[in-house]
């Protein structure tokens, strides 16, 4: 009977032992849809079963603004997630908001090392304070111009040569609007980030304070001639029948999948989605520019990871390793593969430029090569980080759709539009500012 | 008159209607005197920090041409889903009132669309007037001539579309409760009008609308409540407010400062601001109830 | 030609304009429905088509899938009765105190009808959303379904009902020596059967088309219910939007409270038309 007794004990103990070494669970809330939901799970998955350690349940939670309020109504109530995706516009809210670790903190904590400059520079920068990596980048993007080559051809246009000026984008436009192919040679996906696309590539503020990097900015910086001169090329191209409005995000993808249009400025993030759903070849190209005006860079869009305060040390352990993983070469070369946005890891580059895999489809180097050539140095160029920026780009939208049905001028919009943002920049600075 | 059929019970009453009460005062009362006071305010995002502004949200707001445009957006809205859902929905009543056979089944193939909910409905009628492809757009174009309707980039349309979803979803539920109407407007009235030599459209106009005020009442301040807020689901799938705001109705501007732009107080004072509106909406048809029901006697 | 009477011309061009009313009327659905047996390619014909095809399995498991379907069906389901249920018990025992009882706190009943009517949700979201944050109900049955358990509709209804009960029926009960709760639970209840139906399609379907709250109040796909669903459904693809898999959760979204009308039809017609007759 006591030998019974022993072995029940000995069993009870042995089972419990299992019990203590559960994995501990780390949740990650992000808002990757569609095709994206499936790379996310399939690099999750096999995080998961690299060590027994550490087990990231990750969560689609919606659209990017509906992630970031669950996320505002979870904290306070202590039922945040361990790891969350915030959109680039609402890194200033993160920043600001006592509710996260900046990820360069966490090595420190456990005695580690690590080298930031393994990581693409011009996508850190974006989510660096005073130089310091607050955010993960994860899926970035950057806009670039998509052109149907199959148009081009019929409209008497080298389809090997897109239009690299916008004086360009006017004639070429004009030439594929008589030839009577389509009705409306392009258009774009999110107007208002196009506009701060425009301003950066040729290394415009968009905010005083260097862009809402160097304090909290104010004021904008954009109501002046150039400006006013991106403002009143659209108008003049929409009038003509050349640019088409697009709605404030995807919309327009679908007439240029459907050969409605010949041209698109669009995230890169859309690539992959476009080439799969064309029955045209799909040409690629930087951003226009207006000649003569300064050079900057495109901006990077997208989202980061950000770490939550107030977790367990086991916890932010399985936070850091599975960021770490997310930067090594393979992953990173797996994310990119599967989604088109950019990798992260300088390496991760290196292999895919060695490997070919940008001379087998060219469209997919451009939004590299657009990144990498443009400048680093200047706050213009690397992006702007505002607190209030989801509203002020609605506001931006408005404006512009206003100026496009000749309710306003275009001066007269850029001047609404930079009082409102103002005010919006104002209030956000009577909370946060000191 | 109530009498107290019980008397021996005088706690049971109270009882009775505590959970309700406390319902109530838990789950609206305090939290409507909360929104009074936060609105006073303006707080970060987790509200660690708030500073008092006094009546500053609400004079940003009048002054606002967005919220005075989300207004106007708002009454032409709820006016055409209470005046042309109730006209139609009426006309089908009448229609359905007639001594025919299969009245059972003509209900319920004209009520059903009660139990579709705003978000459905919303994503059914994204569907049919989807803007390269979809059916009605389509349709039109055939009809008139003229180039596909596009719901994304016309502000009007788009109106007119979600306006059409929502009247479209409360035919069903108008049309149950007018049948009831007319079905008690007394027979020997219309008799008698008809005797009198009143063709069926006076006979109409002079007894049996009169007899349907109460349940026109009713239907218009129940209609305003639907077009003011349960509509939501069928704004946030179909135009989210857009494009331009053509579609952004207070709640959901309500919504989209508080949830998306993080504004508290800013959605705080918008929403006393619509409780002002259905408050002065609510007397108004009371009042009008009321004399109206004094005049059908 | 057909030698008709007028008023059979007359029946005939109401069943004609009924029938027309039913298609026009159904037209939004049954063009859901055909495009839910589409497939990718079929739906975005051109014209579109109007001849159903046979993917409404494969369409209707790939959103199930998607948004887990099985668990938001549950939720939505528990939810909508729950609700449903308790606003009826909650109000038939505040009808009950309001027409059996002489007690002070009938003067609040006209109070607390208006403020019932005039807060809904959104006027009070921010702070009745904090409230379930302080309980800890956030993404919990408790959040979706305890602060909607207050129905005046519903005390309206049973009160108007209840006064229409023949004034002999209590004192009968009470000569018999069975006190007041005797008399609600085996009398007036059961005769209030029509109402409580009624009023079970109204809260059911209610619940059921909750967008807005639950919206906010849920932040899991465990807690997640049918309406928001859809909206997932919709958000899915961001290139081209799928109609042929959304109309097919379009159509399983809409399949309970539709049943719940159909069957219990008669009974919310004849409560309706019971609340009419003043």
């Amino acid at each position: 009977m006591k030998r019974v007794l022993a072995v029940a004990l000995l069993a009870v103990l042995v089972l419990s032992s299992f019990a203590f070494a559960e994995k501990t669970q780390i949740t990650w809330w992000h808002a990757m849809s569609g095709s994206r939901l499936g790379v996310v799970e399939a690099i999750v998955d096999s995080f998961n079963a690299s060590q027994p350690d550490y087990e990231i349940v990750p969560l689609f939670t919606g659209s990017y603004a509906e992630t970031l309020t669950k996320f505002i109504a979870s904290y306070p109530v202590g039922s945040a997630p361990n790891l969350i995706q915030v959109y680039e516009v609402g890194t200033q809210t993160m920043i600001d908001s006592d509710a996260i670790v900046p990820v360069y903190q966490i090595p420190e904590m456990f005695g580690e090392t690590w080298d930031w400059a393994q990581y693409v520079i011009p996508i850190t920068a974006y989510y660096s304070v005073d130089g310091n990596l607050w955010s993960m980048p994860f899926n970035s993007s950057t806009a670039m111009l998509y052109y149907n080559k199959d148009i081009f051809r019929a409209a008497g246009l080298d389809p090997n040569k897109p239009p690299t000026t916008w004086a360009e984008m006017e004639e070429y436009g004009q030439q594929i609007v008589d030839s009577g192919v389509v009705e409306n040679a392009f258009s774009t996906g999110w107007p208002d980030w196009i506009f701060e696309q425009m301003l950066a590539t040729h290394n415009h503020l968009y905010a005083n304070n260097d862009n809402g990097r160097g304090g909290l900015a104010t004021e904008v910086a954009f109501n002046d001639d150039f400006g006013r001169l991106i403002l009143d090329t659209f108008v003049r191209l929409h009038d003509k029948g050349i640019y088409i409005y697009g709605g404030a995000e995807y919309s327009a993808n679908s007439a240029f999948k459907g050969g409605q249009i010949a041209m698109l400025l669009q995230s890169t993030s859309s690539l992959a989605g476009i080439i799969k759903a064309s029955e045209f070849e799909v040409g690629t190209s930087f951003l226009p520019r207006f000649e003569g005006y300064p050079i900057g860079n495109s901006v990077i869009g997208g989202g980061s990871l950000w770490v939550t305060k107030g977790q367990s040390e086991a916890e932010l352990r399985g936070v850091w390793e599975f960021l770490k993983y997310l930067g090594k070469t393979d992953v990173a070369i797996q994310w990119h593969k599967g989604t088109g946005y950019f990798p992260v890891s300088g390496s991760a580059l290196k292999v895919l430029l060695d490997e070919g895999w940008f001379s087998q489809d060219q469209a997919y180097l451009t939004a590299f090569l657009q990144i990498l050539s443009g400048r680093r140095d200047t706050a213009a160029a690397l992006g702007t980080r505002l607190g209030p920026f989801v509203e002020m780009r609605d506001q931006y939208r408005t404006s512009f759709e206003k100026a496009l049905a000749h309710d306003l001028t275009p001066a007269e919009a850029l001047d609404e539009a930079a009082a409102k943002m103002n005010q919006l920049l104002a209030d956000y600075y009577e909370l946060f500012g000191d | 008159m109530v009498e107290d059929r019980f008397p021996k019970h005088r706690l049971l009453p109270y009882l009775l209607i505590a959970p309700s009460i406390i319902v109530i005062v838990l789950f609206l009362v305090v939290p409507f005197a909360q929104s009074v006071r936060s609105s006073l305010y303006v707080s970060n995002v987790f509200g660690t920090k708030t500073i008092y502004v006094g009546l500053r949200n609400f004079a940003r707001l009048i002054s606002s041409p967005d919220y005075r445009s989300s207004v106007l957006t708002t009454l032409a809205f709820s006016g055409f889903v209470i005046v042309i859902g109730l006209s139609i929905s009426l006309a089908i009543a009448q229609l359905l009132n007639q001594k025919i056979r299969g009245v059972g089944f003509y209900q319920v193939a004209l009520i059903w669309t009660y139990a579709l909910s705003p978000a459905v409905a919303g994503v059914i009628w994204a569907l049919m007037f989807a803007p390269s492809t979809g059916i009605v757009p389509y349709i039109i174009s055939r009809i008139t001539g003229g180039p596909l309707i596009n719901w994304m980039t016309s502000g009007e349309i788009a109106l007119f579309v979600v306006a059409g979803a929502a009247t479209w979803k409360m035919l069903g539920y108008n049309i149950v409760f007018f049948l009831a109407g007319l079905q008690n407007v007394p027979n020997e009235l219309r008799e008698a009008a008809r005797v009198d030599g009143a063709g069926p459209w006076r006979t109409f106009w002079s007894i049996t609308f009169p007899m349907l005020s109460p349940t026109v009442t009713f239907l218009m301040f129940v209609n305003m409540l639907y077009s003011f807020f349960q509509v939501f689901g069928l704004i946030d799938i179909m135009t989210q407010g857009g494009p331009g705001n053509a579609t952004n109705i207070l709640v959901y501007k309500l919504y989209r400062d508080g949830f998306i732009h993080l504004k508290s107080g800013s959605a705080s004072a918008q929403s006393l601001m619509i409780f002002v509106v259905i408050s002065v909406a609510a007397i108004i048809q009371l009042r009008v109830a009321t004399r109206k029901a004094i005049y059908a006697r | 030609m057909i030698l008709l009477s007028r008023r059979s011309w007359y029946k005939l061009l109401i069943h004609g304009l009924l029938i027309l009313l039913v298609i026009t009327i159904a037209f939004p659905v049954i063009f859901a429905l055909i495009t839910s047996t589409l497939n990718f390619q079929q739906s975005y014909e051109y014209p579109p088509r109007l001849i159903p095809s046979t993917h409404f399995f494969a369409n209707a498991a790939v959103a199930w899938e998607r948004i887990n379907m099985g668990r938001i069906l549950l939720n939505t389901s528990f939810i909508s009765i729950v609700v449903a249920l308790a606003k009826i018990v909650l109000a038939l025992m505040a009808a009950f105190a309001y027409t059996h009882f002489k007690f002070r706190g009938r003067a609040l009943l006209f109070p607390m009808t208006m403020i019932t009517q005039m807060l809904p949700l959104p006027v009070r979201i921010l702070p009745t959303f904090g409230l379930m944050a302080s309980f800890g109900w956030v993404n919990s049955y408790y959040a979706l379904t305890i602060p909607f358990f207050a129905s005046t509709t519903g005390i309206l209804l049973f009160r108007q009902f209840f006064m229409t009960v023949p004034r002999d029926l209590p004192d009968a009960a009470r000569v018999d020596g069975s006190g007041p709760m005797r008399y609600f639970l085996q009398i007036l209840v059961p005769i209030s059967k029509t109402n409580i139906a009624a009023l079970f399609v109204i809260e059911f379907i209610f619940m059921w088309s909750q967008y807005l709250w639950p919206l906010i109040v849920t932040t899991t796909g465990e807690m997640r219910v049918v309406q928001i669903g859809i909206k997932m459904l919709l958000a899915s693809e961001q290139i081209a939007p799928e109609w042929n898999v959304i109309m097919a959760g379009a159509i399983i979204a809409m399949l309970p409270p539709l049943a719940v009308l159909i069957l219990f039809r008669k009974s919310f017609t004849k409560g309706i038309a019971m609340q009419s007759e003043k």
